[in-house]
Formats: structure tokens, sequence, C-alpha cells
């Protein structure tokens, strides 16, 4: 897993947030190739505090980390022609996979026609997917681990 | 987009890019990067996400059954078994059948594909004990279900190693390195 050959480099974070009435409310998590989850979510709202959690995973769940961002085929899109971030927020996904390097950033969206209805439907739809199963993956992990609802 | 999207990170101009690199061997190939995330003025600005040196909390076992986990990690309520290669028409009922062999289970994510609706094709299984999740752990890694062979192991694992000296020269090399990073156009960040 985390060797030193750049095939085996791995990195994945997401990030999604905004200024607002309540200050930079955020929630972003990441995987590190040796395993390091982090997960922070600041929420001000009703003085919720910020929540910083720390997981080692195991191998076999890397493995299946790396397969859904593989079959996602997320690497082979680009932001380009995404909406840009704006006063509601942004959204940023950072993937490192072997020798390639993508950090895309866009808006924050809604629902599918929010996708539908940009100028690249079918790559911002490989993203809000991902996007999904990752945050579903992270949630079961948190929650299993930490016995919280992490939002 | 085709690779001609991307951006090759020794471009000439760039020089301080190869500083990034500098312990690592030179014959790699060059990392390509692309998205609008690297040229972002957010990129180094924010102190309060998962890059922030501040403290994350952990979940510190202290039972009995620790000593003989090895690498596996328990977690607050008991011990978090990960099974892969499900098949995408495999039900809760199949794999709540199939684990229920080797104690009770606690809990049990069966998480979908969100595009398809269809399992995505990894379940997260609790047991109370150590002895239980490890029994379900051999017994149905390698096994086949729908023609698919599934692999089984503990989702978390204990941090590396306790954090001695070394670890911290070692975290402090990479603070190093990313700070000679920030006077680059386009850091790496990790």
């Amino acid at each position: 897993m985390a060797g030193n050959n750049k095939d085996d480099e791995f990195y994945v974070r997401y990030y999604t947030g905004h200024m607002g009435r309540y200050g930079h409310e955020f929630l972003e998590f990441e995987f590190r190739a040796d395993g390091r989850c982090r997960y922070a979510n600041n929420s001000n709202y009703r003085n919720d505090s910020l929540i910083r959690k720390e997981m080692y995973v195991s191998p076999l769940m890397m493995k299946e980390l790396r397969k859904m961002i593989q079959q996602s085929e997320i690497m082979k899109e680009d932001d380009a022609r995404w909406p840009k971030k704006n006063v509601v927020g942004r959204q940023e996904l950072e993937i490192r996979l072997g020798n390639e390097h993508i950090s895309f950033e866009t808006a924050k969206i809604g629902s599918l026609v929010d996708v539908q209805e940009s100028d690249d439907p079918e790559g911002l739809r490989v993203f809000y997917y991902l996007v999904q199963d990752l945050k579903c993956l992270v949630f079961s992990l948190i929650g299993l681990h930490f016995k919280i609802k992490p939002i | 987009m085709t690779a001609l999207g991307y951006e090759i990170d020794i471009a000439a101009d760039e020089p301080e890019d190869m500083i990034v690199d500098e312990d690592e061997a030179e014959s790699k190939p060059a990392v390509k990067r692309k998205g609008r995330g690297f040229k972002s003025e957010t990129r180094d600005a924010r102190g309060d996400g998962v890059r922030s040196t501040d403290k994350y909390d952990q979940f510190e076992s202290t039972t009995e059954e620790d000593a003989a986990a090895g690498r596996a990690q328990r977690s607050v309520e008991g011990w978090i078994v990960l099974v892969s290669g499900l098949h995408e028409e495999s039900t809760e009922e199949e794999i709540t059948d199939k684990f229920a062999d080797f104690g009770e289970i606690k809990n049990i994510h069966l998480n979908l594909d969100r595009r398809t609706g269809f399992v995505k094709g990894y379940a997260l299984v609790e047991y109370e004990t150590y002895k239980e999740a490890k029994n379900a752990i051999e017994a149905v890694n390698g096994q086949k279900l729908y023609g698919q062979v599934l692999h089984c192991d503990f989702a978390f694992i204990r941090p590396p190693t306790p954090v001695l000296a070394s670890e911290r020269d070692r975290d402090r090399n990479i603070r190093s390195r990313v700070r000679r990073r920030n006077r680059s156009s386009s850091p790496r960040r990790y």
C-alpha cells in the first residue's frame, strides 16, 4: 500500500463549505495512503463546535476506496467547464493516484438539475455520484467507529 | 478529457516544483496535474481543515482483548469487519445470514451505489467481541458469493506506531517540505 513507488501514490481529499452568517462552515475529509483518515466538520449553527476525528483504516479498506475512485473514472474528467465556486460555497476534490493528480474545484451542487444544466453534465455527474459514494463511506466509518452521527 | 488536458509539473518556468521532489528519485515520471484547485487562492489559505496541525480525536481502546488483536483496532462499541467483493444484487438479509454464524451482529452497513441504486460492493459488520470478528474474517475471506470472491478483514487498524521521536522527525520533515512547497505556484499538498 503506502510504498515508495509512484504508482502507489494515493491520496483523497474532499471539502465542501462556505463563509456565511455563522462563519466558516465546512465538512472535509481525507485519506492518506497509509490508511489515516481524518474528518473535520464545523457548523457554528446553534453553537455547534468543530468535530475533528482521526482513524486508521486497513489496507483492504484502502483497496476498496481506490477501486471506487478508479471505477468512477474521475481522473479522466476536467473541472474547466464546471460551475465556478460562488457565494453559496464551493467543493474541492483532490485525488492523487499514481502519477496523476487532480484538484477540482466547483460550486455546491444542489441536485441533479444543477448537473444537467451545467456545460459539462457528463463530467459533473461523475463527480456528483463519486462524492456521494465517498461521503456515504466516510459517514459509515465515522458512525461505526465513534458512534456519532457525523452530520 | 484526454491527457492533453494535463499540466506537466516539471515545466521549465517552474523550477521550484523540482524542490518538492528533491528527496525522491529523479528518474520517476512527472506528475500530471489537472484542475482549478491548483490555482485557487483558497488552496493554502485555510488552517482549520484536515491539514491543520491541531489535535484530532482518536478512539483509544483499553480493553483486555486489545493485546491479542494484533494490528486490528477496536471501535467504541465493538469490532468492525469489512467485507468487499459483494455482488451488486446482494441483499442485507443474505449478508446478515452469512455473518450471524459467528456471533450477534450489532450493526451492519450495506451501502448502495448512489448512481445505480445497487449494492456498492462492500459492507461493514459490527461484532461485540474480537473473537467473533476474527472468526468471521477467517471463515468468509476467500468465500464466493454469486461467483465473486469475497475479501474480508478488519476495517480499522491501530496507528502505525506510538509517536516516537523518529515519527516526530518524519512529521517535521513533511511539514518543512510543505513550507518549502508554499513558495511554489502549484504545490503538492501532502
